[in-house]
């Protein structure tokens, strides 16, 4: 029972603060020979993975 | 809620500061969506990315052969290249690349996004992009002072 509140806790601080989750680790990816949109260089880039159905 | 929209408006309101690279994870058990990544990649070919794929995310899920090739037409790309290369498969390497790669990082959902490489899973809302291009912002001007 205890095990199960402190799973709900975890599930409810995951939810009010997913960003926090997010910014743990950072992923190389490249990005020559795709598909660009906005400057060949910018201080932010977002590399999305897409399925246009 | 759709996420193209957020990261068209995202585009526009960084314009300059923000980039977006794509790539394709096009799931195998959908119809349209392999035909529709090549149709993308053929308008790369033609200098005509940005708007068919604003337009397929638009139109999804109508992409359907035939009315790829009336997005080209309204693109007014070359329709005779842009079917031969739908037809053929002409960028099916760029694609296949691509699929190596989401499964390398263990994905198996779309939409995925990386962030300045942080990653963010399936469909989130404007602010929530937002407040991340936010902070990365912070941190590169704060690293340019030092």
């Amino acid at each position: 029972m205890k095990r199960l509140g402190l799973f709900a806790l975890f599930l409810i601080i995951e939810s009010a603060l997913p960003h926090v989750f997010a910014a743990e680790k950072r992923f190389s990816l490249p990005t020559e020979g795709s598909p660009l949109i906005g400057p060949k260089r910018a201080a932010v880039t977002i590399v999305e993975f897409i399925d246009y159905q | 809620m759709e996420v193209g929209p957020t990261i068209e408006g995202l585009l526009k309101e960084f314009e300059g500061k923000v980039r977006l690279v794509v790539k394709f994870f096009p799931y195998p058990y959908r119809d349209y969506a392999r035909i529709a990544a090549e149709a993308a990649l053929e308008a790369w070919e033609q200098g005509k990315f940005r708007e068919m794929h604003e337009i397929l995310i638009r139109k999804s899920p109508r992409l359907d052969r035939e009315s790829l090739i009336g997005y080209a037409r309204e693109l007014s790309l070359d329709v005779g290249r842009f079917v031969k290369a739908i037809d053929s498969g002409e960028h099916s390497s760029i694609i296949e690349r691509d699929v190596k790669l989401a499964k390398e990082l263990d994905l198996y959902v779309t939409p995925a996004f990386y962030i300045n490489g942080l990653k963010v899973l399936g469909v989130r809302d404007y602010d929530y992009f937002r407040e991340i291009i936010v902070k990365e912002l912070k941190e590169v001007q704060d690293l340019d002072k030092r």
